[in-house]
């Protein structure tokens, strides 16, 4: 499952709170008119460094696949920092 | 020891069977789910979704006003993808990276770990569960458990 919404909320108490809703999913619509260009990189790159393209496509494929779920956060007196990827 | 392999030991200790007989059906009592009382006491493996880390810690460890808390959740899907990326590392840089580790007291053979290797390492980590608390007025606390 491709990761579709990034949650981020930073809060300090000297200024006021932020909450954001990134919607990842708008993400995959310049991402796939840019295809072309980002492969031709990843081929680059794949030939510089000996690696296969397509294996390096198929990591990166799984790593985003596997985002959701992710839950980070760090809180102290003062600030709160959570990042979530549904 | 248990009944059935006290059971054996004596139908072998009176020549009732032969010392092979005894050990297949002791393999076979290996093999088989151990029973107490009629319930089986295996239980069945669940399959953890997530790598928790949660620590705690106190000013004297941040420096910062009040407790600090971190709680991190990894899916474990996460951890699988991300050790393939050791897969991307160029063969070239495999040796400059085992020179640095055993620079840095870490005799580790990067070209050595196999894809079957890693995932058998997230496989065990399924088990693992670490607590550590501080000692004399240190109140920080860290877990890495799996659920």
């Amino acid at each position: 499952m491709i990761p579709s919404i990034a949650i981020v909320h930073v809060y300090n108490s000297h200024w006021r709170s932020l909450r954001l809703w990134i919607p990842l999913f708008l993400l995959w619509i310049p991402l796939l008119l840019l295809s072309p260009l980002i492969f031709l990189v990843i081929l680059a790159a794949g030939v510089a460094g000996r690696i296969s393209p397509w294996r390096a496509i198929a990591v990166f494929w799984a790593i985003s696949c596997s985002l959701p779920g992710t839950h980070v956060q760090v809180s102290s007196q003062d600030n709160k920092v959570l990042v979530r990827i549904l | 020891m248990n009944e059935n392999r006290r059971q054996i030991l004596e139908m072998l200790a009176a020549e009732k069977i032969t010392v092979e007989e005894a050990e297949r059906l002791l393999a076979a009592l290996e093999d088989a789910p151990a029973v107490t009382n009629g319930f089986s006491e295996a239980k069945p493996k669940v399959k953890v979704k997530y790598l928790r880390v949660l620590v705690e810690a106190d000013e004297t460890m941040t420096g910062m006003k009040g407790q600090t808390t971190v709680n991190v959740r990894v899916p474990m899907q996460l951890l699988r993808a991300g050790v393939r990326l050791a897969s991307l590392i160029p063969a070239q840089a495999h040796q400059h990276l085992d020179d640095e580790l055993s620079r840095h007291g870490i005799p580790l053979t990067l070209s050595q770990i196999k894809p079957e290797n890693l995932e058998e390492l997230i496989d065990h980590l399924e088990d693992l569960t670490v607590d550590v608390d501080g000692k004399e007025g240190n109140t920080t606390k860290v877990r890495v458990f799996c659920e």
